[in-house]
């Protein structure tokens, strides 16, 4: 039987979700080797027996939580998508500031007391919840990555991310280097994966797949210095995707 | 030489380019910068060019690269890669000619990398001199600023004119078949030599030592703070070895195509300065210090294969001057830095001579075999019993390795855990679950198909222990090339002395080989002990329970007339070692076997060296007193 997958959305611009129909006719060849059962973006039909549970999206409310729990219980793997379920991304700016602020930020003075679906605790990562098996990091994902994560874990083959910095792809691709452009990059401190999609473009990497666990910071920030970057700027482009700031409600 | 006017020399590219039986790559620009590109027009051609972003290495190893292709809906579909086209690479400079032939000698040294061969036999080099020196070269200092062999076609950009030294006959049929060239003239020619000549006074950076001393130099100063120093720097990026000419170390991994039916197994481009490099099945990472790996580059460079090849492995490109963002990776600053430095301790880093290898034929393409056997020996360990479907012996010396193939996961390396013997064609493999590879063939059982490449490495030399005490020592899956070698001994009993075997494991449920332990036992010519870690109650237990070096009092032995082998988990080998030598054991009767990733299996990719030492093509078997001295070995 073909592995059943489900695809759920929590906090995010479903974007990550995009990049699985940008598959185009390798997204064709997917649902031959998968039954997708659940895909809210995709398909009216959903079906609560799954295998493989993918998580797109933060989590922001104790409602979250429960369907995650839910969910968790459900699947065999868990396969958090994109950057939002994987490192909490962009949804992790907002834990500078507390729950009470940001909703009045948005909301003005609507009374939203009691409304469960504006209870709203710091953004948390998918994995600060529940166990999370596999990992396809990125904002948005990278579709051939993807592939490779999905037909290793249906051949029960461990996916392995790389353990090394976005440069090492930047080099194979012969990139010139945006720092000798007078940009800013965060390749060397960010795991690679995303074959260098930025700075291939000229664009300095935001960190978008989260840092390397064992990123070596203190040298990076020499390099900062020595390209004469803005330390505002540094702060601005550590936290897009990385805010690691925690402030209670 | 020849010579033709700059409007012939474009007609001659051009002719290149239309002829469509060959690629043509040239350096061309890429933003302020250069790179060597297929060629569309021979106007973007660029001979003016400083350096390229990487070296042309990248069309003889290409940054990925297809090995094999295979198809796991049947039962054993394998092919090698399909050869490339014919290519010319236009505007080489000196140094990165010197680096071909460089990866010439590693990537052609027995065994012979087939596909690398076939590419390189397809590609013809028009070399060019430099004009423009790049910004951190210092090619100059090392000699490498002109090449006098190493190319089909040298050219030499004068302006108006360009000069063409033809460097092989291949060479001269490609200009010949062009047509409009004439002999140059003597005034042409002195222009060229005059321009060589200038060449190194116009280097910025010179380096204050010749590269011959550099092998000394590093032996010298293993412990100078500047690694350290350096090292804290260290961004572990692997650009410095990335963009390098001289650098050739690659991973292979499996990669399935969507419709999970066929796959290709890929070579990509590696780097020992990335921390995952030595990692093994088990999660032991060998080089684990920033430090050890940013030290090693400079080994490797200076030290490692100016033993094995006799060059040094830098040729002064600069490029991983200007790439390394952190400028801590030019071998100029940090040779410069050594030679003002005076002589620390003095480390000897020999790489210990052993019979070469002769294999032929596509080395990465695995030989289908048959698992004929299975039996389920511990909650982790499974053992087959392997016939390769040609029906032919493996031919393999006890203590030699073969990769398995899972086509889709991988390969893994794994010790043959049965001696030779004549009359059987099939092979023993004891395999433990650590990895994919290893994991899935768990699940494989008798009749289904494995890949299998090798036998590789250098076994136990049974010649060498004749007529000696044998003492074997095993730790955990260490019993499985042991094995080999202690069947082969009681199968040769008379030609050797007293035998012992000490074997030691987690818990009694982990001791693997029951059934032939059990036969040995009822020998008299041989002698075993056996240690746990540790014994959960109410397991039945009679041996020893502590480390294995318990054992070793219990063994009466003259530490002069006895060799001891032993194989076991690398934390074993340190405390094993020094109880024998406190008992007076020398060196040299001390042989063991290491573990670390042998990734090709033949003396390529790199990840299972210990310093200079190719775990895959020198050992896994080695006599302790040739490595000893290795800092990265015990
Ligand atoms: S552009 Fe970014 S990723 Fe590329 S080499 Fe430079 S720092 Fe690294
Ligand atoms: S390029 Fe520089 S920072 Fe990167 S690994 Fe090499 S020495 Fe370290
Ligand atoms: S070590 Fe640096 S200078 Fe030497 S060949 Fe490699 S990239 Fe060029």
């Amino acid at each position: 039987m073909k592995p059943r997958v489900a695809v759920f959305d929590f906090a995010s611009c479903e974007g990550c979700e995009l990049q699985l129909f940008n598959l185009e006719e390798k997204f064709l060849d997917l649902i031959k080797i998968v039954d997708v059962v659940s895909f809210r973006e995709g398909m009216k039909e959903h079906s609560d027996l799954y295998d493989i549970a993918v998580i797109d999206g933060s989590i922001m409310r104790p409602m979250d939580v429960e369907r995650l729990k839910i969910i968790r219980k459900k699947a065999k793997t868990v396969v958090a998508l994109g950057a939002c379920a994987c490192i909490g991304g962009v949804n992790k700016l907002r834990n500078q500031w507390t729950s009470e602020n940001v909703r009045r930020e948005v909301y003005g003075d609507a009374n939203l007391e009691g409304n469960p679906l504006f209870d709203i605790f710091p953004a948390r990562a998918v994995d600060e919840v529940v166990k999370v098996d596999y990992y396809v990091p990125g904002c948005p994902i990278d579709r051939a990555e993807f592939t490779k994560v999905i037909t290793a874990v249906i051949m029960g083959r461990e996916p392995r991310l790389p353990s090394y910095p976005v440069c090492v792809e930047c080099k194979l691709r012969e990139n010139q280097c945006v720092f000798e452009l007078g940009m800013f990059c965060l390749g060397p401190i960010t795991r690679a994966g995303c074959n260098a999609i930025c700075p291939t473009h000229r664009k300095g990497c935001a960190g978008c797949r989260g840092f390397l666990e064992d990123a070596n910071m203190d040298a990076f920030k020499d390099v900062l210095r020595k390209y004469k970057i803005p330390m505002d700027e540094w702060l601005k482009c550590f936290d897009m995707f990385n805010c690691k700031i925690k402030r209670e409600k | 030489m020849k010579s033709m006017t700059r409007g012939q020399w474009f007609s001659f590219t051009d002719s290149l380019i239309q002829d469509n039986t060959r690629d043509i790559i040239g350096v061309q620009s890429k933003g302020k910068r250069f790179h060597f590109a297929l060629l569309e027009n021979a106007h973007d051609l660029r001979l003016d060019h400083d350096v390229t972003l990487l070296p042309p290495k990248k069309f003889l190893l290409p940054t990925h690269e297809e090995l094999i292709r295979f198809d796991i809906s049947r039962p054993f579909e394998v092919s090698s890669s399909k050869p490339d086209r014919a290519q010319i690479l236009i505007g080489v400079h000196p140094y990165d000619v010197i680096a071909i032939q460089q990866l010439d000698a590693v990537y052609q040294n027995p065994p012979v990398d087939d596909i690398y061969a076939a590419r390189r036999k397809n590609t013809l080099i028009i070399a060019s001199d430099i004009l423009t020196i790049a910004s951190r070269s210092f090619a100059g200092s090392l000699g490498n600023h002109v090449v006098t062999s190493g190319y089909d076609l040298l050219v030499t950009d004068l302006g108006d004119i360009v000069v063409i030294d033809e460097g092989t006959s291949a060479g001269r049929e490609l200009l010949k078949s062009f047509g409009e060239c004439r002999e140059a003239l003597t005034p042409e020619i002195e222009r060229v030599t005059q321009l060589r000549a200038e060449l190194p006074g116009r280097y910025r950076h010179k380096l204050k030592v010749d590269k011959w001393q550099w092998t000394e130099l590093l032996l010298n100063n293993s412990t100078h703070p500047l690694w350290e120093k350096n090292a804290r720097k260290c961004l572990s990026c692997g650009t410095c070895t990335l963009v390098c000419p001289t650098c050739f170390c690659y991973d292979v991994d499996d990669v399935m195509d969507i419709n999970m039916k066929e796959g290709t197994r890929v070579r990509t481009w590696d780097s020992c300065l990335l921390r995952d490099f030595t990692l093994i099945g088990s999660g032991e990472i060998f080089r684990q210090a920033p430090v050890d790996r940013y030290r090693h580059r400079f080994y490797r460079k200076g030290v490692y294969l100016p033993q094995r090849f006799g060059f040094v492995a830098c040729v002064g490109c600069g490029r991983c001057a200007t790439q390394c963002l952190s400028d801590i990776a030019d071998p100029l600053n940090v040779m410069n830095t050594l030679a003002a430095s005076s002589v620390e301790t003095r480390l000897d880093l020999p790489i210990p001579h052993k019979k070469p290898h002769h294999l032929q034929g596509p080395i990465f393409l695995p030989k289908s075999a048959t698992i004929i056997r299975r039996e389920k020996m511990t909650q982790t360990d499974t053992f087959y019993e392997i016939e390769l479907d040609s029906r032919k012996p493996l031919g393999h010396q006890p203590g030699q390795f073969v990769e398995v193939s899972i086509f889709g996961m991988g390969e893994a390396p794994i010790s043959v855990a049965s001696a030779p013997e004549p009359g059987r064609n099939s092979f023993d493999l004891l395999v433990r679950s650590v990895g994919n590879v290893t994991t899935h063939l768990q699940s494989l059982t008798v009749g289904d198909k494995i890949g299998i490449r090798g036998p590789f490495g250098n076994g136990f030399d049974a010649a060498s222990l004749r007529k000696r005490d044998l003492m074997f020592i095993a730790g955990g899956c260490g019993m499985a090339p042991m094995r080999s070698l202690v069947k082969y001994v009681l199968a040769h009993r008379s030609e050797f002395g007293e035998v012992s075997l000490l074997y030691g494991c987690k818990d009694p449920d982990s001791i693997l080989f029951n059934a032939d332990l059990n036969v040995w036992k009822t020998r008299t010519d041989i002698v075993q002990k056996f240690t746990v870690d540790d014994c959960p109650a109410g397991a039945s237990w009679d041996g020893n329970i502590g480390v294995i070096t318990d054992l070793i009092p219990l063994i009466d032995f003259d530490p002069g007339k006895t060799t001891a082998i032993i194989v076991g988990p690398p934390v074993m080998y340190r405390f094993v070692i020094k109880n024998l030598k406190d008992r007076g054991m020398p060196d040299d009767n001390i042989i063991v076997s290491l573990e670390r990733r042998m990734k090709c299996g033949v003396g390529k990719c790199g990840h299972c060296q210990i310093n200079g030492v190719y775990v895959c093509l020198e050992g896994p078997v080695f006599n302790y007193a040739d490595i000893k001295d290795l800092p990265e070995a015990f």
